[in-house]
């Protein structure tokens, strides 16, 4: 068995070949390398009102993608592709509850003031779903407006439409300081 | 149908906070664990032979040999005959087949040891005839032999009182 020290330094191609073949070793590597940042673009896809799923759609995200790691190609990075099986995994949530309402609940504006990345966060968090998860997706991780588009079964021109309304709704917020607006 | 002029660009400063946003977050410690284990149970990982399973597996196999050895010796011995004697929930039939069995191997025993000797020394026949003494009067004293044991204790006081050559035939020919 190959020491943790040496998975840590093996490529993901490497790593998943050995994962593939039965080596825990490997997949804890692939494990520990990927998921702090998908935990993130999780965390911000589900909102503050999911905060509580995250886990477990992290989880399912992983275990769905190493039910198909045999269909992984390799064409694409395996952080995109894992990315793409946690945007859907998250999407999935929202069709099980009630979205959350624009400016409902919004909370006081705590530690630094308007402007501040913190409130850009509490900000994306309170966005409509379906406005978040497109701003997350455009505007945090590059997707492009087809990328959008076929990750979350709507047109192209809706995806652009709906960034330009989060995106005013966000200036807003950015300008008024979140707890102003409503 | 929204025209590319039409989308609202991020200005400078929004930008920046877009791109100060974190871009990681660290799960729970447990849930790597949790999850290797689902994995485990659809059957993703090998088992790993580990040092520990094959050190088991060798004591046990000690183990099981020197228990074995136990029990082989304690089967040995049993019904050996100081264990027999040592007894004390034997019946009747049992005594007696007890008493042929060690009047036999007495008999074996003397034969062995008149056979081991190069010679009929003296310090044999005074062995021999001591054993022979004591378990006479042994008997005659439990009463068990109609008086036969009796007879024979006071013949070989008899005989040693006369001090006798030793005897030039080895062979005990006694029970």
């Amino acid at each position: 068995m190959t020491a943790p020290s040496h998975s840590s330094d093996a490529s993901d191609s490497a790593l998943i070949g050995r994962f593939l073949g039965g080596d825990e070793v490997a997949f804890r590597a692939l494990y520990r390398r990927h998921t702090p940042r998908l935990r993130m673009i999780v965390v911000r896809l589900l909102g503050a009102s999911r905060r509580d799923e995250v886990d477990d759609v992290v989880q399912e995200t992983w275990l769905a993608g190493c039910r198909g790691l045999h269909r992984y190609t390799g064409d694409a990075k395996f952080s995109s592709w894992l990315t793409t099986i946690g945007i859907r995994a998250a999407y999935a949530r929202f069709g099980r509850a009630g979205e959350t309402e624009l400016f409902d609940e919004l909370p006081a504006p705590e530690g630094p003031g308007p402007g501040a990345a913190v409130d850009l966060d509490r900000a994306l968090s309170h966005l409509p779903d379906h406005q978040r998860v497109v701003v997350v997706l455009h505007d945090i991780e590059g997707f492009t407006h087809e990328e959008i588009a076929r990750h979350l079964g709507m047109a192209v021109g809706t995806s652009k439409a709906t960034l330009s309304r989060a995106r005013a709704v966000l200036r807003r917020l950015l300008n008024d300081g979140v707890s102003h607006v409503g | 149908m929204l025209d590319d002029q039409d989308l609202i660009e991020l200005d400078a400063r929004e930008r920046r906070f877009f791109d100060a946003l974190p871009r990681e977050s660290q799960p729970p410690p447990r849930e790597l664990d949790h999850l290797v284990s689902a994995l485990r149970a659809e059957g993703f990982f090998r088992p790993v032979p580990r040092r520990t399973t094959w050190m088991i597996q060798l004591a046990a196999a000690v183990l099981l040999v020197v228990l074995g050895g136990l029990a082989g010796a304690r089967m040995a011995t049993r019904n050996s005959l100081e264990v027999m004697l040592d007894r004390t929930d034997l019946t009747v039939t049992d005594r007696i087949l007890l008493m042929q069995r060690a009047g036999s191997a007495y008999v074996r025993a003397s034969n062995a040891y008149a056979g081991s000797v190069a010679r009929a020394d003296s310090t044999a026949v005074e062995v021999a005839s001591r054993v022979l003494m004591g378990a006479a009067q042994a008997v005659a004293r439990s009463d068990l032999d109609g008086g036969v044991s009796a007879r024979l204790t006071e013949a070989l006081r008899a005989g040693q009182k006369r001090a006798l050559p030793a005897p030039t035939v080895h062979r005990v020919l006694w029970f």
